[in-house]
């Protein structure tokens, strides 16, 4: 029969950290190691096709010879711009049209509820559409990645601009403001951390939509590139291709993460600090 | 200095809502006089209208029937020689605590370095000067509240009009931003109506006090509250002080 | 937190408007309009083979559906999806649970996560194909993988959601690790979980149709896409991207009914936790 003093000094031992040695960034640390390992085992024991996964050292060995092809550099040129450009393309229009429909209560009120069954909807579809239209060019692998942005950012804008609190209006609305400043000094404001997190969604699908198209067909990109690999079987060039991907979308997500605690640095701030988040 | 006509005159107020074959009566028929440069309270239980008639008089909310008039015009909408504050500071998070107080200036389209100076030596007469750069989240409820006491105060408004700006703090931080309110409504000379459903603090800030009650909201009297001023704390423990609070209460109908 | 952790932006929720029968006049007024932009618009261009209108499209659905074949695609796609929805969800609650419950792990796995969601995983597309041939187990495959990793995520990251001051509770009635989580973390996780659920329906559907498209003889909607694009017969590519379209808005309409009851419960059983 444990006393009330032993059960306190127990729940007291038990929410401290118990084995502060081990800091899990260590085991973190200790990860990526093991799976170097694993995959190094795996592959040169002949557990996975090597058509799925090639060995460290080959994927190692193809880097310069994929990196040094001729043109090389081209096709990084060119998937860039398409992502760019789309993304930068989808966002404006999704963006200005976000504003459009949402300055308008009513408006956002009716489009809203059967506007956001249109998340649903896979852009990819619209690939083959696309390349009949464009052809192989770059113009069409633009249209791809925007299509595929528009939606996120164009929603999230919408829904965004009703974010404002009651209270926040109501005070612009003491101060006489017209529509357009509380519209300009509020309700944007108010709307861009949820803003941020469309252009984040939209990021992301915009690198698909591009990929996407490339492999559909395409005179040239990363994606036509990883496309020519594979049918010639050079698995490990393609998992090179795999890897400047990877690096794509790491570098995609720290400016966008970056972007963020600038522009919206509030939502960030307020959030580690709930207790002195008043609205 | 005392002027004879009032600054705010509500005759006849009423603000009914209608939702389907349901109707509410917010207010019904309140006449009331706010004068020139007095300090006066709506007091009640919820209810009672009073949050309503200071939308009203505020030009936030149009009455169903009656008449209000500001410095013997119609009120039509906002303006801005009224200031009001809130329950909630409502800081915008994304300024810093000066440029909140400036923003009634901005919203103006005045010139914010003109009155810099002035924001500053608000936020220095409430206590948070130094947080002048800081942004709202970093600053306490009650620092935030002190902040919005400033901004309401920026643009030297004629009237202030207060619902409950107090209400969610401590007892502590809530006597001394009434104090505070005191002293800058007393530098500015300004008229201030307060809303508040606390007898001791209606009968300690106010010159006079529109006693309301509920279903249907209305005026039932008003009470003067003769004490001098500067008015400090220990005149809540005085007898008259007493017998003010408990006329209130009677007229209240509370025991 | 780190971005690709943060929920998703949720869609405002918006209460019926009081509006509501304008707000149905403006919906439906709109619709109209567009259908008839999309009747009249590709009439002003001289070359309709590219631009179907919407009769010229309408007429190709119907002939899609008379012709009858298309049957055995629209049901190799959809069990497809599903198949993998299925597949990627359960894996991905596991995974969730198994690494996530544990706050010393799931801080270990963080940074591997992210990696791991910053990878477009459509990439692997072609090598699945190239591993699997063309037909369903290629498709099936990369549709799992696509939806596994959010699925995962969104499971860690909502069985992280209950404060310390809830757990601290949890703590004081002496309950067992089992009990925090069958009580506490798993009912709190639930809206995190239906999100990444829901988001998952719609990868897995992209990843499927990304295979069919690039299988150029698999069989499903995204190859039948691919065939009537690369004929020119754009009125009857439009009609099964139309199918897609509404099969895709099905599906997620199905998943958002079962939220709402699903949530609602967990919602209950949270607030009976003690």
């Amino acid at each position: 029969m444990t006393t009330v003093q032993e059960r306190v000094s127990e729940l007291r031992a038990d929410t401290s950290t118990r084995r502060a040695w081990v800091s899990p960034y260590m085991v973190s640390a200790l990860i990526a190691p093991i799976i170097l390992a694993v995959w190094y085992y795996v592959t040169n024991n002949g557990l996975v096709p090597s058509i799925l996964l090639p060995t460290p050292q080959a994927v190692l060995e193809a880097v310069p010879r994929v990196v040094g092809a001729n043109g090389f550099a081209g096709h990084v040129g060119r998937t860039v711009s398409e992502i760019v450009l789309g993304f930068g393309l989808g966002a404006l229009v999704g963006f200005a049209l976000g504003m459009l429909l949402g300055s308008s209560i009513r408006l956002r009120t009716a489009y809203l509820p059967f506007l956001s069954a249109l998340e649903a909807i896979p852009t990819v579809i619209l690939a083959p559409v696309i390349i009949a239209w464009f052809g192989f060019g770059i113009e069409g692998k633009v249209f791809q990645a925007a299509i595929a942005c528009f939606y996120a950012v164009f929603i999230t804008t919408l829904s965004g601009l009703g974010l404002a609190e009651p209270n926040s209006v109501q005070l612009m609305r003491s101060l006489c403001a017209s529509k357009w400043q509380i519209m300009r000094m509020l309700k944007i404001p108010a709307a861009l951390p949820v803003i941020f997190g469309g252009l984040q969604l939209g990021a992301t699908t915009a690198i698909i939509g591009a990929i996407v198209s490339e492999f559909v067909g395409s005179d040239a990109g990363l994606g036509y590139l990883l496309q020519r690999y594979r049918s010639g079987f050079e698995t490990p060039s393609v998992w090179v291709i795999i890897g400047i991907f990877l690096i794509f979308g790491l570098i995609a997500y720290f400016i966008l993460w970056f972007a963020e605690r600038k522009i919206v640095f509030w939502r960030a701030a307020a959030i580690s600090r709930p207790d002195l988040e008043k609205q | 200095m005392t002027k004879t006509a009032p600054l705010v005159r509500a005759e006849g107020l009423t603000k009914e809502y209608r939702s389907g074959d349901k109707q509410m009566v917010a207010l019904s028929g309140m006449n009331l006089d706010v004068m020139d440069g007095e300090f006066l309270s709506l007091l009640g239980p919820s209810g009672c209208g009073k949050s309503t008639a200071l939308n009203i008089m505020g030009g936030l909310l149009t009455a169903t029937s009656g008449t209000v008039t500001f410095d013997d015009k119609p009120m039509s909408g906002p303006s801005r020689d009224i200031g009001m504050m809130f329950q909630q500071a409502v800081m915008f998070p994304w300024r810093t605590t000066i440029d909140n107080v400036l923003l009634p200036i901005e919203v103006f389209g005045q010139s914010k370095k003109k009155y810099r100076a002035k924001a500053e030596e608000l936020l220095s007469m409430v206590g948070i000067a130094e947080f002048a750069k800081s942004y709202p989240w970093q600053l306490s409820g009650g620092m935030q509240q002190r902040a919005a006491l400033c901004r309401v105060l920026i643009h030297s408004p004629k009237l202030l009009l207060l619902d409950e700006p107090f209400g969610a703090l401590d007892e502590f931080t809530r006597e001394s931003m009434n104090s505070e309110l005191l002293r800058l409504q007393a530098h500015t000379g300004a008229t201030a109506i307060l809303v508040t459903h606390n007898i001791n603090e209606a009968v300690f800030m106010s010159d006079r006090i529109a006693v309301m009650s509920a279903r249907p909201g209305r005026l039932v009297d008003v009470i003067d509250v003769p004490f001098d001023r500067p008015r400090t704390p220990e005149l809540t423990l005085t007898p008259e002080f007493a017998a003010l609070a408990l006329k209130a209460r009677t007229m209240l109908g509370l025991p | 937190m780190t971005s690709a952790l943060k929920p998703r932006p949720t869609k405002a929720g918006v209460a019926k408007a009081e509006g509501g029968e304008s707000s149905w006049w403006i919906s439906v007024g709109s619709i109209l309009l567009l259908a008839i932009a999309w009747e009249l618009g590709p009439r002003l261009l001289d070359d309709r083979t590219l631009f179907p209108t919407l009769s010229d499209t309408l007429a190709g659905l119907v002939r899609l559906v008379s012709a009858g074949y298309w049957w055995g695609d629209l049901t190799s796609t959809l069990i497809a999806v599903v198949l993998a929805w299925m597949i990627g969800c359960s894996v991905g609650l596991a995974a969730g649970i198994a690494l996530g419950t544990v706050p010393f792990i799931r801080t270990a796995i963080t940074p591997y996560a992210i990696a791991v969601q910053a990878l477009p995983k459509i990439v692997l597309a072609p090598l699945f194909i190239g591993w699997l041939g063309f037909g369903p187990p290629s498709k099936i495959a990369i549709a799992v993988v696509i939806c596994f990793f959010p699925v995962w995520i969104d499971t860690m990251v909502g069985l992280a959601l209950p404060s310390p001051n809830e757990f601290k509770l949890m703590h004081s009635l002496n309950a067992t690790r089992a009990q925090t989580f069958r009580k506490l973390q798993l009912p709190a996780a639930v809206p995190m979980i239906m999100v990444g659920v829901k988001h998952a329906m719609l990868l897995a559907f992209t990843g499927v149709l990304v295979a069919e498209i690039l299988s150029a003889s698999a069989g499903g909607l995204g190859t039948l896409t691919k065939e009537f694009s690369s004929q020119l017969n754009m009125p009857l590519t439009f009609a099964v991207v139309i199918v897609v379209v509404v099969i895709a808005i099905t599906l997620v309409s199905i998943m958002d009914v079962i939220e709402r009851r699903v949530v609602f419960w967990s919602e209950e059983s949270r607030a009976r936790k003690s």
